[in-house]
């Protein structure tokens, strides 16, 4: 009987040894795609954000759109063009990576499902950082500017303006992704239409009173602004 | 570095006009006829030892009108009328004023000019005195640059007495009280390079000020700045402006010509007195109290709201000490001028770092601006108008004690800031 276990143990720890010599050269195949890409892209994006450095990108960019340091303060047009190719890169180097390992362990059938699925993956990261850079700029710019109108709700304001962004950009990645599309669109639907009935519901019934008082201390307000003003900034 | 280019048909009449003594401009549309009324009697008015010099009053043209260069009706030919054009667009509020200034320098320039005086567009300095004070000192005094000393009240031109004056002394070492002015005067010399763009400027257009004494001071140091004082109140064309985006225009214009002009002001230490000329005018009338309730209520909303913001801009102890103001009673509310200076500084270094979007870290400041003011005004209410002054000279000189910090900050912006 040990014979027999003995063997079977054997048998089963040399299919799984076979099994991982078969996978090793995809994974090293792998590795060397996705680190050679890596390198391409580093010394790519050195290469042109010294050309772009040389030919004056960014004040040229400061001078067409002066919003872009607005979405991107920390970092140079030339250095965000560099950080595009580089991730890019890296991106072809995952795809490049995973035929690679296809080839190389002769297992079509996870990367095939990999590489279908990796266009959907790049696009819903991208709506996910778009979403997220969107929603802390709207929100860090309705603060600011609901502070210097004295609106006493101002935060409150921000916050749902980022969150509305961000359910929005939630919605969007999961769609693309296709995960569950029907109940995404089910539930965003009835979320955002349950917010603005609730919305109309408070203005038109709940909060009537509170509204017109609010109309009428900004129409006395505006009263006020009209009288001569005393102190003079400029 | 660009020169403001003209329309052909300004070329030419400035060519025909040939070159001036003294060329008289105006920042902003007017109304040329009455322009040219005032002029006339106010030339009449200057007195025989200017009547030996050619003038030219010039103006940016209205739509429409041509740059046709016409000569006084009554007068000798040593006054002539320059409506002008170019194909600049004016910016808004400032950026207006200053593209008209820097065209009108430009065009003193052009015709060899010996002395340009540059006039708001409400013509409240186009009297006799005012001319005659400025040509006096550049043509006489040679100095190279003449800016105005208003008879302002406590309460007027406040950003000017809580930022413009004091950073622009801290940093360049001159003691010019409005530094941002709509009346001055240049030299022909000093015409040339105010009308110049650098390229940072170019690449701002639509939001580059002209900061004269910045140019001065770092262009042609050897050049003597002078103030005179001018008896004028102008009717500032704020009025429907949104605070916040104004202070953006003109402090952001004076951030970036900091960050351009690091280089120079880094090296300069103290401050140092420049030359007056004409009588101080007779101190103005005692003002009105002013209700600082709603610039307190603007302070108070903004620390409790945008407290994530500020912690990007300043350190701990400036937020520290900013809370403790939070729980003063209205009526001990003071804030210091190490604090106010300090919190200026963080904001220009977060200017040059981009810690955060420059219009945020703009807007972020207006609140703090007008807790400044609110301070000042309940600090200056039972003082004189020339003990109001004499505060604001103590606020100076502390922004100057303080600039080591400006440059330690500037310099090493990751060292430890507690």
């Amino acid at each position: 009987m040990w014979d027999h276990v003995k063997q079977s143990l054997q048998s089963s720890m040399g299919r799984a040894m076979e099994s991982l010599a078969r996978l090793l050269p995809g994974i090293l195949a792998f590795i060397v795609a996705l680190l050679l890409f890596l390198f391409i892209g580093w010394v790519l994006a050195w290469v042109v954000r010294r050309i772009l450095a040389a030919v004056g990108f960014d004040e040229r960019m400061s001078r067409s759109a002066p919003t872009m340091a607005d979405w991107s303060p920390r970092l140079t047009p030339s250095q965000l063009v560099g950080r595009i190719i580089f991730w890019c890169f890296f991106t072809a180097g995952v795809m490049v990576g995973v035929s690679a390992f296809e080839a190389g362990s002769s297992e079509n059938l996870v990367s095939g499902w990999i590489l279908g699925y990796v266009p959907h993956i790049v696009g819903a990261a991208i709506l996910l950082l778009i979403g997220n850079v969107l929603a802390r700029y709207v929100s860090r710019s309705v603060l600011i500017a609901g502070v210097n109108l004295n609106l006493s709700y101002a935060r409150l304001l921000s916050i749902g303006v980022r969150w509305m962004i961000l359910v929005i950009t939630a919605a969007m990645v999961l769609d693309h992704l296709d995960l569950g599309s029907n109940i995404v669109e089910l539930g965003f639907g009835i979320l955002f239409g349950g917010i603005v009935l609730a919305l109309a519901l408070a203005v038109g019934l709940g909060s009537r009173d509170l509204v017109s008082r609010s109309l009428e201390r900004e129409a006395s307000r505006v009263a006020e602004e009209q009288q001569p003003e005393r102190v003079h900034h400029f | 570095m660009a020169a403001i280019e003209f329309s052909e048909e300004t070329r030419a009449q400035a060519e025909r006009i040939g070159s001036a003594d003294i060329v008289v401009g105006v920042s902003g549309p007017v109304a040329g006829d009455e322009l040219r009324t005032r002029a006339e009697t106010v030339f009449g008015l200057l007195g025989p030892s200017f009547s030996s010099l050619r003038f030219v009053f010039a103006w940016p043209a209205a739509a429409g009108e041509a740059p046709a260069v016409s000569l006084a009706a009554d007068q000798p030919a040593a006054l002539t009328f320059f409506p002008f054009s170019w194909p600049g667009q004016a910016g808004e509020f400032w950026a207006g004023v200053s593209a008209h200034q820097r065209a009108v320098l430009a065009l003193a320039a052009q015709l060899n000019a010996r002395a340009c005086i540059v006039l708001g567009p409400d013509l409240a300095a186009l009297h006799p005195h005012p001319l005659q004070l400025f040509a006096y000192a550049v043509l006489e005094r040679q100095c190279g640059l003449v800016m105005p000393l208003y008879n302002a009240g406590k309460h007027d031109g406040l950003l000017n007495s809580g930022i413009l004056a004091p950073l622009g002394r801290a940093l360049y070492g001159r003691r010019i009280r409005y530094p941002l002015a709509f009346d001055f005067a240049a030299s022909g010399a000093m015409c040339a390079r105010l009308a110049r763009l650098d390229s940072h400027q170019n690449n701002h257009l639509a939001s580059s000020l002209l900061w004269p004494v910045t140019v001065a001071a770092t262009q042609s140091a050897q050049s003597t700045i002078g103030q005179v004082h001018l008896d004028v109140h102008h009717q500032t064309a704020s009025t429907g402006l949104d605070l916040s985006a104004v202070l953006a225009q003109i402090v952001g214009s004076l951030f970036q010509e900091m960050e351009a002009c690091a280089a120079h002001w880094q090296r300069v230490r103290g401050s140092q007195p420049v030359p007056v000329w004409g009588a101080a005018p007779a101190e103005p009338a005692e003002v009105q109290p002013v209700d600082t309730r709603p610039m307190l209520d603007s302070f108070l909303l903004a620390s409790r709201n945008l407290d994530e913001v500020w912690r990007l801009v300043l350190p701990p102890n400036t937020l520290l000490e900013l809370r403790r103001l939070t729980r003063l009673a209205p009526e001990a509310f003071r804030m210091p001028d190490e604090l106010w200076a300090g919190i200026v500084y963080d904001f220009a270094l977060a200017w040059r770092l981009r810690t955060i979007g420059r219009a945020h870290l703009l807007g972020a400041l207006t609140p703090l601006y007008l807790g400044w003011v609110a301070s000042y005004i309940r600090e200056v209410s039972g003082l004189s108008h020339a003990d109001a002054e004499l505060r604001l000279e103590q606020l100076s000189r502390v922004w100057e004690e303080k600039k080591p910090y400006l440059l330690s900050r500037w310099r090493w912006p990751d060292r430890f800031n507690p």
